[in-house]
């Protein structure tokens, strides 16, 4: 089992509020992904589930027990850090054990432990190194494995991969995800990089400023965002908001720059619209919602990032494809998917069209 | 050529630094009636005879008695020292526990002459029954070491990733735990500099030794002293260099065997890197 609740948690330094209010439910085997810019407190979140950061208001219940005084061993979690935090004076097999060794297990069962955790991260042949005789990602796979052997209700990731190459990232990303298919354990895993949140996340928690912004599948919080700030948090490249306002006619007015016909309910007032790049299109000046000038490109391979600028709407990055003809400084019309755009009003939150 | 000219002054350098520990040895070697004729940095005829005289144990000199006292003594001076100040310095680094007003305090004790501390000392170990013993000097010899040791252990900690101890306490260490087989065995390297300059220190210590040692615990320092003058009359000049170069070997054959120790980087691969 390994059911996580937060009940209105909270973490303050001094007069300093990090944490406030936050409710969240986390049920067995399921892997939530916190993401949220850097001081949001999604690291610190984490460190108050694990227990090494004292909660100072509400509760934090794992399978229906309040462990929100207990220590963080009788939480029967496990940790991966950042830095994987590996013991430099111990083998990789001294480490993996020394969870069990504290918990006075015979010097067999830990063996017997050590070598099933080991055989399943391909750390065998590995046993009786050193930390400094590791590259990083073996490192990183021995503090996985040392959380594994304690056998925990569920597993805390701190940005586990955030030190490692970016290949190395993709390959540890898929290992991971492998991990929580064979195990079944629960999994909270707290990045800045919304890639490892979109591809590992069975649910994303999105925080900011210590609150949660949003959270679901990964899905829900590309399509539909509650709000502006997960509107441009999830994505890469971000999404274009461009100002609007509603006229008359039930169509929204691009700032004077054109117009977009949108259903919608009679007491919705969006001031802001919201575009994907890949939701755009180019085309020729006359055919588009609006149009502006070509600034820059960036060519990604597959696709190209091309940047036009209107005077009113400012830089709109509109995704073409990898050939696109269109060359900078030409004119061109911007045509917008009104389908799978989103609008948000003056407080920044979602407005729900009649759709 | 500048290679041998940087030997030149390197081989000047050592020569000048080291000239007075020459003097000594090549005095030793020397007898009595050759210092008379001879003072230059040579021996027309060695002999061993100021060891030998060095060594003979008689009732008022027994050169064994004091380089036991010294080693006992500095045994307990630099343990002592470095039992108490892990601990203390795990709470400063970590806990950030009298960081502020503590260390400061215990540091300046060092800067303090020594001398201040004699005369109550000196009653208070009358009133404990702690004069010439070997432990009482061991003990003052513990509080001499103990700033230094609580600077080069807390800094040493201060190196250390908190991550390292968080990660014990997952693993469900206790902090006692997580202080002796976490922090211990990675802050070896600064544990072993604390004692070699701990043991130093002691062993090199005169001004306790004199005041709260006579006869049972006299160290070697001092006991060297009672053999320049043995045989009444002038300074032995041959008995006292040989009595001084036993005295000084101890510890320099323990820094020469320990240097390895403190070279050497434990923490490579403790995080990333």
């Amino acid at each position: 089992m390994g059911k996580i609740s937060l009940r209105k948690a909270g973490k303050q330094y001094g007069t300093v509020e990090i944490i406030r209010d936050l409710d969240l439910e986390i049920a067995d085997g399921e892997f939530v992904v916190i993401v949220g810019p850097s001081g949001c407190g999604k690291s610190t979140l984490l460190r108050m589930i694990a227990g090494l950061e004292a909660t100072t208001a509400g509760q934090i219940v794992i399978d229906g027990r309040d462990v929100t005084e207990a220590l963080p061993v009788e939480r029967k979690l496990a940790m991966v850090f950042q830095s994987y935090a590996l013991y430099p004076h111990m083998t990789v097999r001294q480490n993996m054990g020394f969870g069990l060794k504290l918990a006075k297990l015979s010097s067999g069962a830990i063996k017997t432990k050590v070598d099933a955790a080991a055989d399943t991260l391909k750390l065998t042949p590995l046993l009786d190194r050193y930390p400094k005789e590791l590259s990083g990602g073996q490192r990183q796979r021995v503090a996985i494995g040392r959380a594994i052997v304690r056998e925990p209700v569920g597993f805390l990731f701190d940005e586990p991969l955030s030190n490692l190459d970016a290949a190395l990232r993709v390959d540890m990303r898929l290992e991971i995800a492998k991990l929580h298919r064979t195990l079944g354990t629960t999994m909270i895993y707290v990045t800045h990089d919304q890639v490892e949140a979109m591809t590992l996340a069975d649910r994303i928690v999105v925080l900011k400023d210590g609150r949660v912004m949003q959270q679901g599948t990964p899905y829900e919080l590309y399509e539909k965002p509650a709000n502006l700030f997960v509107a441009q948090f999830i994505g890469s490249p971000k999404m274009n908001i461009l100002a609007c306002k509603r006229n008359g006619d039930g169509q929204l007015d691009l700032s004077g720059q054109g117009f977009l016909e949108m259903p919608l309910r009679s007491d919705a007032v969006p001031v802001q619209l919201g575009a994907r790049p890949e939701h755009l299109s180019l085309v020729a000046p006359e055919n588009g919602h609006c149009r502006g000038t070509v600034e820059a490109r960036e060519y990604l391979g597959g696709t190209t990032s091309v940047f036009v600028r209107n005077p009113e709407l400012g830089l709109i990055n509109v995704s073409a494809p990898a050939e696109t003809g269109f060359g900078i400084g030409e004119t061109v019309g911007i045509h917008i998917d009104n389908v799978r755009l989103s609008l948000f009003d003056a407080a920044g939150a979602a407005v729900i069209s009649s759709r | 050529m500048i290679n041998a000219l940087r030997w030149l002054v390197f081989a000047i350098a050592a020569f000048a630094m080291n000239f007075p520990i020459l003097v000594t040895l090549v005095t030793s070697f020397k007898s009595t009636r050759e210092l008379s004729t001879n003072p230059g940095l040579w021996v027309q005829a060695p002999t061993l005879d100021n060891y030998l005289a060095v060594f003979q144990v008689s009732d008022r000199l027994n050169i064994f008695l004091y380089l036991f006292n010294s080693i006992t003594v500095a045994f307990i001076g630099t343990t002592l020292a470095v039992v108490l100040a892990l601990p203390a310095a795990y709470a400063i680094a970590r806990g950030r526990l009298g960081e502020r007003t503590l260390l400061p305090f215990i540091v300046n004790l060092r800067a303090v002459p020594l001398i201040i501390f004699a005369i109550p000392l000196y009653m208070m170990f009358q009133w404990l029954a702690l004069l010439d013993t070997r432990l009482g000097l061991g003990l003052i010899l513990s509080i001499v070491n103990l700033p230094l040791a609580l600077v080069i252990l807390v800094n040493a900690i201060r190196d250390l990733p908190g991550e390292l101890d968080e990660a014990a306490l997952m693993d469900g260490a206790s902090r006692t735990q997580i202080l002796l087989r976490v922090i211990a065995p990675v802050c070896r390297p600064a544990i072993v500099t604390s004692l070699i300059f701990g043991f130093i220190t002691a062993w090199n210590e005169f001004l306790f030794g004199l005041m709260l040692t006579t006869s049972k615990a006299v160290p070697i320092t001092v006991g060297a002293s009672f053999f320049f003058a043995a045989s009444g009359g002038g300074v032995q000049w041959g008995v006292a260099s040989a009595v001084m170069v036993v005295g000084a070997l101890p510890p320099v054959l323990l820094g020469l065997i320990m240097y390895r120790q403190i070279s050497g980087s434990m923490t490579a691969g403790a995080v990333k890197g």
